[in-house]
């Protein structure tokens, strides 16, 4: 199968303006290509940046300098529409704290980015359903999410990632609030999509949700310092900042 | 489009319906405080003006001339219109009848009864001149006003307090000890204007009153004439022609004020309609400021709920909604909240306002442009407060919003 790069990063600068004419250069000269169907994990310690990075690619943020291109759109020239619109067509999110709306159905939950997209309300249920059987929450639709444990509800946020059909889905610290017990069958979920076909790109500062991943990429300070397979990391193979 | 927004802001509503429901009360009070004080002010307009109508709103009053000293209004003048001025009324073109008034209050006596009421002195166009008929019997002529016969006819509340079930038809009554003949008796009028007996009332010939009851030393004047038009239309072509005709009897030179005053029905009509206006806008004006203060409570409610929501708006930001949408829906659900609380106002207070009306036994109209006013300034209230709600959750910057606890 020929690998096509679903996000294209080239010379990433992103920098913070503050008030008082100071500024932070918060990731500095990032490089690297994901192709369709790797499972990576964005991982570094807190403050590394490697949020930031996260959401100039899930098209929440724009980059200060260089380029980004996400499945062949050129993020750069894009306002804020168009972002949402991106976001909404080729994007799937999962949360740390799921960000479920608690008075909805668990079905309106998952079936919410197609109302964006101007979907008929019966496709988007039939939709939703499709959803939730891939993730083994069939029968729960009519329910609301706060009548469901945690790792359930994170199924759901999974499930309503998935239902726009995205290029590729990010997942930040999607088992951050989750006991080890149910944050193995999330990961084991996304194992299994992945395997699917379904991109994924995981942020976590946990290695034992790294160890889900294929492939790697580690910030500290702003920069990239270790790329590569995550069964080959070692603490000494990271390249200086 | 408009329709998933409109959903999804119906949603939203309808999942906190206490707060919702406490939110739409002030809009809710305020439309219908306006209703129903509108409609109070039509009611009272409404009342007055059929009240006046009702006497013939085709009838012009002539009484003496107000004096003026000095800038200063004062009491009437002198009588100075005759009854040899009336009778030449009559003659005028456009008019249908013409009489006058001389007055005096008396104790009537009927056997063992007794009652109080006004003895009225006048001519037989009286009946004319208050739109009413002859129930029983016959009114006095202008022949038996000239030979001042005693002959009295009187209203119902003279029929039923003297005579009960009797027919007073030909029975005599006492008026200061003088004997008068019934022969005639006045259909009901029913109340007046300001809840007076309009049946309490006897009408006699005005030269026997001034002979018999009510001695005057210029016994030709009179101190109130009323003059009836053919037609409403017709009503300031009379008076012109009555000033006119006026003016030649009384001999008035050029320039030389004049010595009585003509006032139409429709005037005193008017006026009271602009009473009754002026009352309905106060009252509006006094109920749209709980309007005002219910509009603060949707924009209050608004902004919390954009605060409360931060999250969520992030959330929706991240899958996918345009920021116009996230506005669009704020929007909405501020717009859906005061045009439901103004509708169930409205309903509300045409409700309270025909309850009142029934049980105060007057007649009230709904008003429309009262309803349609302040319905559309309750969905210009709920656009207004609405707006810098929307707009913050609009700005709302989708990383920020995503962090917020």
């Amino acid at each position: 199968m020929r690998k096509t790069p679903v996000i294209e990063v080239k010379n990433l600068y992103k920098t913070y303006f503050m008030e008082g004419g100071n500024s932070q250069l918060v990731l500095k000269n990032i490089n690297f290509k994901i192709n369709e169907g790797e499972f990576v994990a964005i991982m570094g310690p807190s403050g590394s940046g490697k949020s930031t990075l996260m959401n100039i690619l899930g098209c929440l943020d724009k980059p200060t300098k260089g380029s980004y291109v996400l499945d062949g759109y050129d993020i750069e020239n894009k306002n804020d529409i168009e972002l949402a619109k991106i976001r909404g067509q080729k994007i799937g999110f999962v949360f740390q704290n799921f960000n479920l709306m608690m008075k909805r159905t668990i079905a309106d939950n998952v079936s919410l980015p197609l109302v964006y997209q101007n979907i008929k309300e019966k496709e988007r249920y039939k939709r939703a359903l499709q959803m939730l059987k891939k993730v083994g929450l069939l029968g729960y639709q009519k329910r609301p999410p706060s009548q469901i444990s945690g790792g359930m509800q994170q199924r759901v946020a999974i499930a309503r990632a998935l239902v726009n059909n995205p290029s590729i889905i990010f997942a930040d610290e999607p088992t951050g609030n989750l006991d080890s017990k149910t944050s193995d069958e999330i990961m084991e979920l996304f194992t299994e999509l992945n395997k699917q076909g379904i991109t994924i790109v995981l942020v976590t500062h946990e290695d034992d949700v790294a160890n889900y991943a294929t492939r790697m990429i580690k910030i500290s300070d702003g920069c990239k310092v270790y790329d590569g397979l995550r069964k080959d990391y070692s603490k000494e193979k990271e390249t200086k900042c | 489009m408009l329709k998933a927004i409109l959903k999804e802001a119906w949603i939203s509503i309808t999942s906190y319906k206490l707060r919702t429901f406490l939110t739409m009360l002030g809009i809710l009070i305020g439309v219908a405080a306006v209703v129903m004080m509108v409609s109070a002010g039509q009611a009272v307009q409404l009342h007055i003006t059929k009240s006046f109508s009702s006497m013939g709103s085709n009838r012009i009053f002539i009484s003496p001339a107000e004096l003026v000293t000095g800038g200063v209004r004062g009491a009437r003048g002198l009588p100075s219109v005759t009854v040899d001025d009336v009778k030449a009324l009559k003659e005028l073109k456009g008019v249908k009848a013409a009489s006058y008034e001389g007055r005096t209050a008396v104790q009537v006596v009927y056997g063992s009864n007794n009652y109080g009421t006004s003895v009225y002195g006048t001519n037989p166009d009286i009946l004319e001149v208050n739109n009413s008929e002859i129930e029983d019997g016959v009114m006095f002529t202008q022949k038996d006003v000239k030979s001042a016969r005693p002959y009295a006819v009187i209203g119902q509340t003279m029929v039923n307090e003297l005579f009960g079930l009797q027919n007073p038809i030909g029975k005599t009554i006492r008026l200061k000890g003088q004997p008068f003949k019934v022969i005639g008796t006045v259909k009901e009028q029913g109340d007046g204007l300001f809840g007076n007996d309009m049946d309490n009332f006897i009408y006699i010939p005005y030269t026997t009153l001034r002979q018999r009851l009510a001695g005057s030393d210029r016994p030709q004047y009179v101190n109130m004439a009323y003059v009836v038009a053919k037609s409403e239309q017709e009503i300031d072509a009379v008076s012109k022609r009555i000033e006119y005709l006026l003016r030649a009897r009384h001999r008035l030179k050029e320039g030389e004020k004049n010595d009585f005053q003509i006032r139409p029905m429709t005037d005193f009509i008017n006026k009271v309609r602009n009473v009754g206006f002026v009352l309905s806008m106060l009252l509006a004006v006094i109920a749209s400021i709980s309007l005002i203060v219910g509009s603060i409570g949707i924009m209050n409610m608004m902004l919390v709920s954009v605060t409360e929501r931060t999250r969520e708006i992030g959330t929706r930001k991240a899958l996918g909604a345009p920021n116009n949408w996230i506005m669009t829906q704020f929007l909405a659900e501020s717009i859906l909240i005061s045009f439901i609380g103004s509708f169930i106002g409205m309903i509300l207070g045409i409700i309270i306002s025909q309850l009142a009306g029934t049980i105060l036994g007057y007649e009230v109209p709904i008003s429309i442009w009262a309803v349609v006013v302040s319905v559309s300034v309750a969905i210009i209230v709920g656009i207004v407060s609405g707006l810098m709600p929307a707009l913050k959750a609009m700005r709302l910057n989708p990383i920020d919003a995503l962090r917020y606890q």
